[in-house]
């Protein structure tokens, strides 16, 4: 049982780093940056493609692809948000249009095998690959009968630390303040002289930059690189977190990462995989009946 | 040259043989494929159509099937169901195919054999491994449908044979199941695995079941590995027996990896890697097999692709050549194709050819009748062979 309490752990900090990504975005402008996924698996893919296609070391590769994620989410802010947002197209057009580039972005690397235009950056097509054991060292550790990996304990290291940043800087810097400010009344930060289009692009890139984070470190953990990493095992999931610690709240999505991760494999151990994701979603509709606001976010603001 | 005697000795009989049937001289045999180009399906569908082109070429550049060309209409079906069964209609409407070929995944072969057996044209499965295929096409209905074959051997008869081999060596005392429960190929697979283990003397201590898009199979595995099983089956396909494979050893697993068709691909041996050495599966074809009808495959397909040929491109390659040797005995008078697709049929009850596969007969039930090939990962994502077992 101990054992399955670490593996409830381990997943919970990847749930957290990826969703905490997503609710900065809708934190901040109010859309459901759903191309999210998408960089989450290319954070993943891009390190990936440094290691083994050629040759460099991981941490480096993994800076790079860090950077990259978060150039990719300017991309998303130039692209699919800002033309958008001029033209004051309801928020579900930004749903859409960040789902465009979601597939895009996947359908780039499903693609790619050699010989085509993007084999520089994924040979693999639509398989699953890992990274080469001896790029990665993962000293495994057994200790009273538990399983504890090198790799796991540092992601659990890097997104505790990297959640705690984020919050001070949130909570007491100036960049926060504005970010706050502009969460809260878009126009009142205009006046206040604060370029509310700098602060957007600010925080596509931060958020992407942690999604890609999430990904490479999936990637490395879990031993499973493919296309579809984002969309089919992380994008529900991150979604589920959000709403479980409130839509727009940090440490909320903090804590959802790991209360998800913890219900999931108490529910798999005790009923099974047939109830396991029937359990985690009845916690989230009882949330949601419950507390709508979730644990941490402040009243839900009506739309229709 | 050589090479083009050794692919005419792997078709057996299907090149210009000694039968002056001069009736086919100047045809065209017409064959129909449905495959899964785009979609779930698309990982297997090219790798088919691949190597019936081959095949399709061949033949062809050898002089036919007694001077009469094959012509291979391949249609996508994108995976699914109801297209399948659509593309499978305007085929059949044609009015021209000989025989059909496909579909690639056995959730559309429900919805495509029962439409050819009513048809009475002649449709081979490639790559359909599932139960029910044949010969109860209509299942539930239990009545054999006449005019549906598949080439690809079923996991009702590899994962026992795998079973076999490897309890008649190492006698496993107990074991536990991983089986994916949201795919039919997977959870077949673990009831394959559950009615067989008993008759060696295994004890399933446990099956832990888990869905294909479990994110972290450490807690799935963890339930498993605590049994301390000597054995572990795995029933699940793409990428997740891989993953399964390294978290087991991760968590100290030491025991013996027995899985089924979804073990068999190269990719998901690279993916295992060294956590993969020694997992062990019955599969349909071998890569490193030397008999003359898999070797000449093998560097035909290199040549022609500039890449490895896979299990599907063997069975497809198969396909055609199985096809070819019927049409050949079957007489055919070229004017009346309803007669043309009954005479193919009866031929192809009596197909005895050497094939990449290896030597392949239909048994009654129009399944298959090959060698089993038992195989190992080899930690460097490849194969070996263990043993070959060969058919009852």
């Amino acid at each position: 049982m101990t054992q399955q309490v670490l593996n409830a752990i381990f997943i919970g900090s990847i749930y957290a780093l990826f969703a905490v990504g997503y609710t900065l975005v809708f934190g901040v402008l109010d859309v459901v940056n759903l191309a999210h996924s998408a960089v989450f698996m290319l954070g993943a893919v891009i390190t990936y493609s440094l290691v083994v296609l050629h040759g460099m070391p991981f941490l480096p590769a993994a800076l790079i692809a860090i950077v990259v994620c978060g150039l990719l989410g300017l991309l998303i802010e130039f692209v699919a948000l800002r033309p958008l947002r001029r033209r004051n197209a309801p928020p579900i057009a930004a749903l859409i249009s960040t789902i465009g580039l979601a597939l895009i972005f996947v359908a780039i690397v499903e693609q790619a095998t050699p010989g085509t235009p993007f084999s520089w950056l994924w040979q693999d097509g639509p398989n699953s690959v890992r990274f080469p054991t001896e790029a990665v060292p993962n000293p495994t550790y057994h200790v009273a009968g538990l399983t504890i990996e090198g790799t796991k304990l540092g992601i659990l290291a890097t997104s505790v630390v990297l959640m705690l940043v984020l919050g001070y800087v949130i909570r007491f810097t100036q960049v926060g303040r504005a970010l706050r400010a502009v969460a809260e009344n878009r126009r009142a930060a205009t006046l206040l002289g604060i370029n509310v289009d700098r602060i957007f692009a600010a925080t596509l890139f931060v958020s992407s930059a942690l999604g890609g984070l999430a990904g490479l470190l999936f990637g490395l953990a879990i031993s499973d690189i493919s296309p579809y990493i984002g969309r089919d095992q992380v994008e529900l999931k991150g979604l589920a977190v959000i709403v479980l610690g409130g839509m727009g709240s940090v440490p909320g999505a903090v804590l959802g990462g790991y209360v998800l991760g913890l219900i999931e494999v108490f529910a798999f151990v005790r009923f099974g995989s047939n109830i396991a994701a029937g359990v985690a979603f009845a916690a989230l509709f009882v949330m949601l009946v419950v507390r709508p606001q979730g644990f941490f976010g402040t009243r839900l603001r009506e739309r229709l | 040259m050589a090479l083009a005697l050794v692919l005419a000795g792997c078709g057996g009989s299907a090149s210009t043989g000694t039968n002056p049937s001069n009736s086919y001289q100047g045809k065209t045999i017409q064959l129909g494929a449905i495959l899964s180009i785009n979609g779930a399906g698309g990982v297997y569908g090219p790798s088919s159509q691949k190597g019936m082109e081959l095949a399709v070429e061949k033949i062809n550049g050898s002089g036919g099937v007694n001077g009469a060309k094959l012509a291979l209409d391949v249609k996508d079906d994108n995976s699914d169901k109801a297209q399948s069964a659509q593309v499978a209609q305007t085929l059949i409407q044609q009015g021209q195919m000989l025989a059909l070929l496909g579909p690639t995944l056995s959730n559309s072969a429900v919805a495509v054999h029962p439409l050819a057996e009513n048809f009475k044209i002649p449709i081979l499965a490639v790559s359909t491994t599932g139960i029910h295929i044949v010969p109860d096409c209509n299942y539930p209905k239990t009545d054999p449908c006449k005019y549906v074959f598949r080439d690809s051997l079923g996991e009702e008869a590899a994962i026992p044979a795998n079973i076999k081999v490897y309890s008649d060596t190492a006698h496993p005392k107990t074991g536990v199941l991983l089986v994916a429960n949201d795919d039919k190929f997977s959870s077949d697979g673990g009831k394959i695995v559950q009615n067989t283990v008993s008759q060696y003397g295994i004890q399933l201590l446990d099956t832990v079941q888990f869905s294909k898009t479990t994110a972290d199979f450490a807690t799935p595995v963890t339930k498993a590995v605590q049994k301390k099983p000597d054995v572990i089956f795995i029933t699940s396909l793409g990428g997740i027996p891989a993953k399964i494979m390294i978290e087991a050893r991760k968590q100290g697993f030491t025991g013996q990896f027995l899985g089924g068709n979804g073990f068999n691909t190269a990719v998901v041996s690279k993916q295992a890697g060294a956590d993969g050495k020694g997992a062990e599966s019955g599969s349909a074809w071998y890569i490193n097999n030397t008999f003359a009808s898999n070797a000449g495959f093998v560097t035909a397909y290199k040549s022609k692709y500039n890449a490895d040929p896979d299990q599907f491109a063997a069975q497809g390659f198969a396909a055609i050549y199985i096809l070819a040797d019927a049409a050949k005995r079957a007489n055919l008078t070229f004017s009346d194709i309803a007669g043309d697709r009954t005479k193919l049929r009866d031929a192809m009850e009596s197909v005895n050819i050497d094939t990449p596969l290896g030597r392949f007969q239909f048994t009654s039930n129009h399944d298959v009748k090959q060698t089993i090939w038992i195989i190992q990962m080899d930690g460097n994502g490849g194969f070996k062979l263990v043993k070959s077992v060969t058919p009852s």
